[in-house]
């Protein structure tokens, strides 16, 4: 097990720069996540932590020992892909065996690893079987038990999940955090899918433009995103933005929308005062409500309801602003009516009106 | 209306796709078909289409047998989940082509590529090749293709699939928005509970080429057939417990196999358990159907939390009881440690009941829990 540490990371191709002097440091048995869209420069950052790709500029550092020129395979780093590439004429057991093996460890040991990690994989009544005929899940778990038994300091996965229905989805990623809670590797999960990041990792580290724009612990980055970026990105449903104008208030501060205006609790008091008059609203759709008795109360009308049955999404339409709400499933409006939607002060974010371009790119 | 008889649908000697499919898709239905990948969601859609014929079994529309019509004679608009769009052609040429292909006017081609491209977010693209888009743009080309012009059906096969999740979340309620605008025929398929749940009036569960239920969402959730449509419908799955029966007094007591009582029914509730030994009882709750109870609450069972999952707005806590795991849904703030023993209230009265996978009865939830 390492822990790493980047220094002013640079991953240049050609004239384009893909990751942009990044510092983070991961701890020894922390499980982080890299997320956000492609693009964003995360599996640059992987690779290079894996040594696929050189690092342009800065440091990489396992354990305190700057590893650049240390070769992919000399850095003890196993890699997810691995598990699409089973040996198909010898047995599962074999297959497992193989990194052992060819390190030339002694067949007793070679045994005793094989069976241990088969056991905690679940696929000991499988070890005599060929891959031929396995359910992808179970070649998954072979390929794992493989890249594992090597027993290596950091645990690379980049998008093991995407393209699983609901189901699968739940099992693979509750998989993959047992596996963390059993082994305690050093794990880093690259992925654009932000609540595979909030449900397993430690950490959060949400990149964007070559850039980390927030590295926290899942919590902090859905409740106190640092930008318009974060808050945009991490959530489902999406949070809800709308523009606003800032002004000062009777000592305070204030936001106008739709005609209405609302004081500022304090603790976004500093944020407006540097915003200035241009201002960026945002707040999450469980922070929503028809009806209510909120303070800053506009009017809206309904554009669509989805009941998912444990609970209403609302599409309420203000003005030029949609916003999608959370509501219990006995709340179910008709199509065009006019609701009142409620926005709870103490959950409302405020960014600078110039972070717009970055919510933009969310979605581009 | 669109009707499949028996459709049975056989690639070569061994892979069955679809077996014995009943179905009805309504005039002006939105139908989902949800099922995990190699359901045989895409072959009923080819079927309908009438790009691929069933091996046996009919197909009919209104009435009237359709296995002889050709894909192009049958008015269905498609989108592929491959997108299959015409690379030669600009994104606006895509998507006015089925409408030219129909001698509307230029005035209208114009208007409605424009409509249609700005509820998909592609309007800024009309003059880009296909070749220079994102998998997720061309996924929206292609499903503009299908959507812009009249249609009797419409068949969109996982055709939001490929977008990040913002957008997907955007779309969709656009696309049920016009699909009721339109009162358009729609045939949607997909591996997420959600857009099933979402989506749709009705939503047929394909698994492994078979119908296992087709229903509203309510039905589906809240009365599923069997343990595979309960585990497959609802985000978080269900999960459940398996327990033995125990009759006294008009009543059925489920407990654990350490003799744990984990719900409580009345025996006319259960008529239809049959004891017959060896079966498998299994008790099934959704993760917002129980809670963290008091260390002090003499009904709750006792687990170990194997595994906490943090959504943001809420964390879920997956707890191991016996042999078995439990989701269960915890506000965001409470803090929780993997290793902790906890205490489980379950709605002792209101519990989804199955013996060897299929479903016995569903009780209401109570108030309370």
């Amino acid at each position: 097990m390492a822990s790493i540490k980047a220094e002013r990371l640079v991953k240049r191709y050609g004239a384009v720069q893909a990751v942009h002097g990044i510092d983070f440091e991961i701890a020894d048995g922390e499980f982080v996540a890299i997320l956000g869209p492609s693009g964003c420069g995360k599996s640059s950052t992987m690779r290079m932590i894996a040594g696929l790709e050189t690092v342009t500029e800065g440091s990489i550092y396992f354990d305190g020992k700057r590893v650049n020129d240390v070769r992919a395979r000399d850095r003890n780093v196993a890699m997810s892909f691995e598990s699409y590439a089973l040996y198909t004429t010898i047995s599962i057991y074999e297959n497992i065996a193989f990194p052992l093996r060819s390190a030339n460890v002694d067949s007793k040991e070679i045994d005793r690893q094989v069976r241990d990690i088969a056991e905690k994989m679940e696929l000991t009544a499988l070890l005599h079987l060929k891959p031929k005929g396995l359910s992808s899940g179970q070649a998954q778990r072979v390929g794992l038990a493989r890249a594992l038994v090597r027993k290596p300091e950091v645990f690379l996965l980049d998008e093991p999940i995407s393209h699983l229905d609901t189901r699968q989805r739940y099992r693979m990623r509750r998989f993959i955090k047992s596996l963390h809670q059993k082994f305690n590797y050093t794990m880093i999960y690259v992925t654009h899918d932000q609540e595979e990041a909030l449900a397993l990792a430690d950490r959060v580290m949400v990149m964007s433009d070559g850039e980390i724009q927030q590295m926290a612990v899942p919590d902090e980055v859905y409740a106190r995103p640092k930008n318009a970026f974060v808050a945009g990105f991490v959530g489902e449903p999406p949070i809800n933005f709308f523009d606003c104008r800032v002004a000062a208030a009777d000592g305070g501060w204030s936001i106008e929308f739709e005609g209405r205006k609302l004081a500022l609790p304090q603790r976004l008091h500093a944020a407006a005062q540097d915003i200035g008059d241009g201002g960026l609203a945002a707040i999450r759709p469980h922070f929503l409500s028809i009806g209510g008795d909120s303070p800053l109360r506009v009017d809206g009308k309904v554009f669509i309801t989805e009941e998912l049955q444990d609970q209403n999404l609302i599409f309420v339409d203000v003005g030029e602003t949609r916003f999608t709400l959370v509501a219990h499933p006995s709340v179910t409006p008709k199509r065009g009516e006019a609701v009142p939607v409620s926005i709870d002060p103490d959950h409302l974010l405020l960014f600078p009106r110039s972070q717009a371009g970055k919510v933009e790119s969310i979605v581009a | 209306m669109y009707e499949l008889k028996s459709v049975h649908k056989r690639y070569g000697l061994a892979k069955v796709a679809l077996r014995k499919i009943d179905l009805t898709v309504r005039d002006r239905e939105f139908l989902v078909i949800y099922g995990p990948a190699g359901a045989g969601k895409s072959t009923l859609l080819n079927i309908l289409a009438g790009i691929t014929k069933p091996t046996s079994g009919d197909v009919l529309r209104n009435g009237v047998s359709i296995l002889r019509v050709p894909p192009e004679k049958r008015d269905a608009a498609m989108a592929f989940e491959n997108y299959a769009l015409y690379s030669h052609l600009s994104v606006g040429e895509n998507l006015a082509f089925p409408l030219k292909a129909r001698g509307i006017g230029r005035a209208e081609v114009e208007e409605r590529v424009k409509r249609i491209s700005g509820i998909l977010g592609i309007g800024h693209l009309l003059d880009r090749r296909p070749g220079f888009l994102s998998g997720g743009q061309r996924q929206r080309v292609a499903l503009g293709r299908a959507i812009i012009r009249p249609a009797d059906i419409y068949l969109l096969d996982e055709p939001v699939g490929h977008l990040d999740a913002k957008l997907r979340h955007k779309i969709r309620a656009e696309l049920k928005a016009l699909a009721e605008d339109l009162s358009a025929t729609v045939v949607f398929t997909t591996t997420s509970s959600r857009e099933a749940l979402a989506l749709g009036d009705r939503v047929a569960v394909l698994n492994a080429g078979k119908l296992e239920q087709l229903g509203k969402p309510a039905d589906l959730y809240h009365r599923p057939a069997n343990a595979f449509v309960a585990s497959f419908v609802g985000d978080p799955p269900m999960s459940f417990i398996s327990v033995q029966p125990r009759r006294h007094d008009g009543r059925v007591d489920f407990v654990t196999a350490d003799g744990m009582p984990v719900a409580s029914l009345a025996a006319e509730a259960v008529s239809d358990l049959n004891e017959e030994v060896g079966s498998k009882i299994q008790v099934g709750f959704r993760s917002n159907e129980v809670r963290i109870a008091q260390e002090s609450d003499s009904n709750a069972l006792r687990g170990r939390v194997d595994v906490i999952e943090n959504l943001g707005y809420m964390k879920i806590a997956l707890v191991g009881i016996g042999n078995d795991q439990v989701s269960v849904s915890v506000p965001a703030g409470t803090s929780l440690g993997v290793g902790e023993t906890v205490a489980i209230a379950f709605p002792r009265d209101a519990v989804h009941l199955f013996q060897n996978a299929r479903a016995v009865t569903h009780a209401t939830p109570s108030a309370g829990v």
